[in-house]
């Protein structure tokens, strides 16, 4: 099995109707009366990068939305007031990233099988809750992914590394059944360096469904699978607005002192 | 409307409606759900829901012969009790969700319910 984390903390925070952020290896989950509020992981595009990353916001909405709605903690709010975006826009994006990011938060791609553990007890998220998700739903959810990453192809090995296209292995000819979709976009934007997470960030896609995406390629014999205890890729997960003043760091500092 | 709740409750007032729910087909996950679920539950039944749907969605069988014109919409599923409407929601950022709308034959109408699922899923993302 793929490294799972059945993690006790959060059953017991979810328990006593905890709010703070629990944070781990793989990225960090934010409470609010024990059902989780908000997810974010270096390995899944942020809210923003979806939302930018195909034209739906320009980046200069978005960063009015961070500067102005988080210093109140609802970022989130302030682009539907705002009439930036729908409620419903708001909600589909937020918990797709939602439960992206805790995937990577739970199952950490390092393999490291940890479960994250410091509790920052009252912290907040400055994008502000959307649709709070309850603790069990979120783990059913979990196990329901990782048996779905099983049964398209057992080799956790693909996870982490370069993507690899075999040559010649997607048939040319016009008409002809190929990947389809997400898959042909994958398959697109692996370079034999970028790992799925970084193929995930360039196109602003979900991180879950690009890991599912280049298992079924592997099963498919379209991209190749690496040896297994082979080295995971070291290359650094950089977001694509990595240069770019990093406000929510700011928000994410304040956060962790008001916490103390 | 406001937000996946006013979605759902305002396709629970299509008639004949039985039980509406919005599902994540890349994994099955029930987003949120109104009225009965096809097996008592709604999460039971979403899984297969969403592997037809992404199958559907996925295969070029369905959209190779018209190049450009865009993705699957619908699926339609009829059934001698029932109907069962799948209508995949577009959005202008990455998602795979679609609203899953199951009908009670004798009293819906599949015309209407096929138009009013449409105008519903539009709005949804309307801002």
């Amino acid at each position: 099995m793929s490294p799972a984390v059945e993690d006790p903390t959060l059953d017991r925070l979810a328990a006593e109707r905890a709010t703070g952020a629990l944070h781990g290896r793989g990225g960090a989950l934010y409470l609010a009366d024990g059902a989780v509020v908000h997810a974010e992981s270096p390995a899944v595009p942020d809210v923003g990068w979806r939302l930018t990353a195909g034209g739906r916001l320009s980046p200069e909405s978005w960063e009015e939305a961070v500067t102005r709605g988080g210093a109140d903690h609802r970022a989130g709010s302030f682009l539907v007031e705002r009439g930036r975006l729908s409620r419903g826009e708001l909600e589909l994006c937020h918990l797709s990233a939602l439960f992206d990011a805790a995937y990577f938060v739970l199952s950490p791609l390092d393999g490291s099988r940890r479960a994250p553990d410091r509790f920052f007890r009252e912290a907040r998220h400055w994008f502000g809750p959307v649709r709070p998700v309850p603790v069990a739903l979120l783990q059913r959810e979990m196990r329901r992914r990782r048996s779905l990453l099983e049964r398209a192809w057992p080799c956790p090995e693909v996870d982490a590394a370069p993507v690899v296209p075999v040559p010649g292995a997607v048939p040319r000819e016009p008409g002809a059944a190929g990947p389809t979709c997400g898959r042909r976009a994958v398959l697109e934007a692996a370079d034999g360096v970028r790992t799925p997470s970084q193929i995930a960030l360039a196109l602003g896609r979900c991180a879950f469904a690009t890991l599912l995406d280049v298992r079924r390629l592997a099963a498919a014999g379209l991209v190749r699978t690496p040896e297994a205890g082979a080295p995971a890729s070291r290359a650094p997960l950089r977001g694509p607005r990595a240069d770019a003043p990093e406000i929510s760091l700011l928000y994410r500092i304040r956060d962790a002192l008001e916490a103390l | 409307m406001t937000g996946i709740d006013g979605c759902l409750s305002e396709a629970m007032a299509i008639p004949g409606a039985r039980g509406v729910s919005l599902v994540d087909w890349t994994s099955g996950l029930t987003l949120g759900a109104v009225g009965d679920g096809p097996e008592g539950g709604h999460e039971t039944s979403a899984a297969e829901v969403a592997e037809l749907a992404r199958l559907a969605f996925e295969s070029g069988a369905f959209t190779r012969g018209t190049p450009g014109a865009g993705p699957v919409e619908d699926l339609i599923v009829t059934a001698r009790g029932s109907y069962h409407l799948i209508r995949f929601v577009e959005t202008a950022f990455d998602s795979s969700v679609f609203l899953h709308l199951w009908l009670d034959r004798a009293e819906a109408n599949l015309a209407v319910a096929l138009f009013r699922l449409k105008e519903l899923t539009a709005r949804l993302v309307l801002a």
